[in-house]
């Protein structure tokens, strides 16, 4: 549980040893490097950014011919596939894979072309599809489309829209022509929507026909030289040879999708170059040496400083941060607070003389999750998948692996809570005893008590748990904060802050136990005795401490005064906050009911047949119910959990705002390479 | 049957009905940006489909509610004989969870919504992003709370 000590360090060393250090220092990926190195008279900066474009631009050209290679040669993945992590591979065979990086960027250009090629292949397939399309009307024409006429004649070859009829057409040009008699109408095919026709005229009475058709709504037949039957043989043809060339260029594709594995190794290769010039281009180098700074962990500073003297013969400085600087936070934990670092990193890290708050929010998270999803079965089920996932990918990527073990976690609190609470699957024991074994419903409620009790029979019992949970969560925040102030030396702070808040909530929550109005309400005993008069004089002296405290910033006294005042006006969000843990008990019996919900159903079903289809029946209801359940109460019980730490929990001690540490490192998607020892 | 029995159902049917109508509109409404998001990046599915599943809870509850009360009115097996004034108060004890069922899984899918924006623009901040629609829902839990107990306070009045 610590944010761990950062460490200032400085390399100063030869030109002619920059790619082998910086190479060293992103596989090691322990180093932050500065992304501003400061003007310096002596030094300069590099310009490298057309190298790092060129091998940004290699990266995606890989990734483009991946996704094509994934679309022709797709890989039979199964859904756990992506928990394996990245394969790893040693320190020599990397260096001899990265001779590959020409060839393979050969191969990447060739997919990607044979790519573009079948695009076009398969673009021209519709096209040719539509012109033979166009061609089925005149299939029984025995003159290329583009016929004009002879010497003397014309011929007009097209389409008039509707259906007509040879005497029709002849009606109609006899109405807009004089000389309709010239004119030869030759039908060629009458359809619904469209008739083919060929109008021949002499030459002289080109114009007149012309001007007839075109008011006849006359339109030309599609552009064609050859004989429509012969065109429509040829189309077919060319259909054939694209779809022939299609299935060729796949088939190339598929041979070239041998060559996958390199392909995605020389894109890290190349995507770790890019990010290596990156760096380059912002520390400062003159002739001969180049100076690199930046943040390490103290603790891992001297095995680097050992390992980077022996190899080359360089400058290393260490130093601690000065006390204005923005140092970059890390977080480490072992064991039962370390998955919980995911939800501090999403929440923000600590800032600056904040404590690392992942171990004591596990204190509670997984308890809350238990409490609200609390179902053993549940709770086994999520505590067996995850567990064995983590058990069977040990090279699971660092991020997966501490969201499944913080659901691991969950998953066994919720087993916890389930028992405690008397609830597997719902009242599934009960309701098999009662459907298949005739057990009377009295008798079957106790085949599988609750540890303690059970929330439908008591619901105020669990809700009064449920407050007093809430108290501890909230004071153990306050406790943090105390604990904060005291290591800062802000003794003062402490007890203005915290103390008193505990003395003036603890002080109420103390003398309201001894009211029997509220105990009856809550269905505990009321304190007697002398608490009542302790603990009023308690909150007394917190809340006069608040108000004279509270508002310690302000200038003048009328100012202090009234913000103190305010201040203890900030009793009411506790009361909300311990409100809010209600959810414990309604999320908690949301999962039960709906739970009993469906295996009353299947037991009405299941019940009223034979014993057989009974049997299935249920059995079907019972898996498609307690999937549902399960999928939405898990997410409810996540959402919740986080908002109980995020609101309640860290509002009472914790602001955040630090920055993540962002080592310089090798930020592969495929490989992974480990330095030999 | 009674009028009682008939109140008490109708308290029932609302709880499941008005606050399903909320959740089926809320829902519909963050799935609609959900599906925007992913058009753009595919990848976010899973993170929006847990923004778009916030507003739905309320639903649920109006279930919950629904279920409890058949049970205890004795529609569900039993014998569903209450006087007027039983009804009446089953009728009330549903009413919180019916209206701000409702009301609540409307404005939630709002807050959903511009989370789903968020998580768009940065998906580093989806933690916070749901903690918004969240927030919301703690008024649909305390509805939810005082109708639970309400109906079980009913039910051991006779």
């Amino acid at each position: 549980m610590a944010v761990v000590p950062m460490k200032r360090m400085t390399i100063i060393a030869a030109r002619s040893d920059r790619k082998a250090i910086l190479e060293y220092l992103q596989r090691q990926g322990e180093v932050e490097i500065d992304r501003e190195s400061p003007d310096d008279p002596y030094y300069h900066k590099i310009d490298v950014s057309g190298s790092r474009q060129i091998f940004e631009k290699n990266v995606g050209l890989i990734d483009q011919a991946l996704s094509v290679l994934d679309t022709y040669a797709p890989l039979k993945t199964g859904l756990l596939d992506s928990m394996s992590g990245r394969t790893i591979l040693s320190l020599e065979d990397y260096e001899k894979g990265v001779a590959k990086r020409d060839k393979v960027m050969d191969i990447t250009h060739q997919i990607l072309s044979l790519q573009k090629e079948d695009a076009e292949c398969k673009a021209s397939v519709p096209k040719y599809e539509i012109s033979k399309e166009s061609l089925a009307s005149w299939m029984n024409f025995d003159l290329p489309l583009d016929f004009k006429g002879t010497k003397r004649t014309k011929a007009f070859i097209g389409t008039l829209p509707g259906e007509w009829t040879m005497e029709n057409i002849y009606l109609e040009l006899g109405q807009l022509s004089e000389n309709s008699d010239r004119f030869d109408v030759n039908l060629i095919n009458a359809e619904t929507q469209q008739t083919c026709v060929m109008i021949v005229c002499g030459a002289d009475d080109e114009a007149e026909l012309s001007d007839a058709l075109h008011r006849m709504n006359f339109a030309k037949a599609p552009i064609s030289h050859a004989v429509p039957s012969e065109e429509a043989k040829e189309l077919d043809a060319k259909i054939a040879r694209a779809n022939a060339q299609s299935a060729n260029i796949a088939a190339k594709i598929m041979e070239l999708s041998a060559h996958r594995e390199d392909l995605k190794f020389i894109r890290d290769y190349f995507k770790m170059r890019a990010d290596k010039y990156e760096v380059i281009g912002e520390i400062n180098q003159s002739d001969r040496v180049f100076i690199l700074s930046g943040y390490i962990a103290a603790e891992s500073a001297d095995s680097l400083a050992e390992k980077l003297n022996s190899k080359y013969d360089i400058v290393l400085e260490f130093e601690d941060p000065s006390e204005d600087e923005e140092v970059p936070v890390k977080l480490k934990n072992r064991g039962y607070g370390w998955p919980i670092e995911g939800l501090v990193e999403n929440y923000s890290m600590p800032g600056k003389g904040e404590i690392d708050p992942s171990f004591v929010t596990s204190l509670f998270y997984y308890i809350c999750f238990g409490l609200m999803l609390s179902d053993a079965a549940y709770g086994l089920i999520i505590a067996l998948a995850t567990g064995v996932c983590l058990y069977k990918f040990k090279n699971m990527e660092m991020g997966l692996r501490r969201n499944l073990k913080m659901f691991f976690f969950c998953g066994i609190w919720t087993v916890v809570a389930g028992f405690v609470f008397g609830s597997f699957f719902g009242d599934s024991v009960s309701s098999i005893a009662q459907t298949f074994f005739g057990v009377e419903k009295a008798k079957a409620g106790t085949l599988l008590p609750a540890l303690w009790f059970n929330p439908l029979d008591n619901p105020i019992k669990m809700l009064t748990f449920s407050f007093g949970f809430g108290l501890i969560h909230l004071f153990t925040g306050l406790g943090v904060l105390i604990y904060t102030d005291v290591k800062n030396g802000k003794v003062a702070d402490a007890i203005y802050d915290g103390v008193f808040w505990m003395m003036f909530v603890g002080g109420c929550v103390g003398f309201l136990l001894t009211v029997p109005m509220i105990t009856n309400m809550l269905g505990v005993t009321a304190l007697g005795g002398n608490v009542a008069t302790v603990s009023k004089w308690v909150a007394i002296i917190g809340v006069l401490g608040v108000v004279a405290f509270g508002g310690r910033d302000s200038a003048s006294i009328g100012g202090r005064i009234g913000s103190g005042l305010y201040s203890a006006y900030g009793i009411t969000s506790y009361l909300s906050d311990v409100l809010s843990y209600s959810r414990l008990l309604a999320l908690g019996l949301a999962t039960s009911v709906i739970s009993s919900v469906f295996n009353t159903m299947a037991g009405m079903v299941g019940g009223a047949l034979p014993v057989f289809f009974g049997v299935i029946l249920y059995a079907i209801i019972f898996i498609i119910g307690h999937v549902l359940n399960l999928a939405i109460n898990a997410l409810g019980a996540y959402v919740h959990a986080n908002r109980l730490q995020y609101v309640e929990f860290f509002g009472k001690f914790y602001h955040g705002g630090g920055r993540l540490f962002t080592p310089f490192a090798a930020k592969t998607k495929f490989f992974r390479i480990k330095e030999d020892k | 049957m009674t009028m009682g029995t008939v109140f008490a159902l109708l308290g029932a049917a609302l709880a499941a009905l008005l606050a399903g109508v909320g959740s089926a509109i809320g829902v519909g409404r963050a799935g609609q940006a959900a599906a925007g998001v992913v058009t753009e990046d595919p990848n976010k599915f899973s993170q929006v489909l847990i923004m778009q599943l916030l507003p739905g809870t309320q639903g649920i509850y109006g279930l919950l509610i629904a279920f409890i009360a058949l049970t205890n009115i004795g529609i569900m097996g039993g014998d569903a004989n209450l006087s007027t004034s039983e009804g009446l108060l089953y009728f009330a004890a549903c009413l919180p969870m019916a209206i701000v069922g409702l009301i609540s899984a409307m404005q939630q899918s709002n807050a959903a919504v511009a989370g789903i924006a968020l998580v768009n623009k940065r998906p580093d901040q989806f933690g916070k992003a749901m903690i918004f629609p969240a927030m919301v829902e703690t008024y649909a839990i305390l509805a939810l709370l005082v109708s639970i107990l309400s109906i079980f306070g009913v039910a051991a009045l006779h």
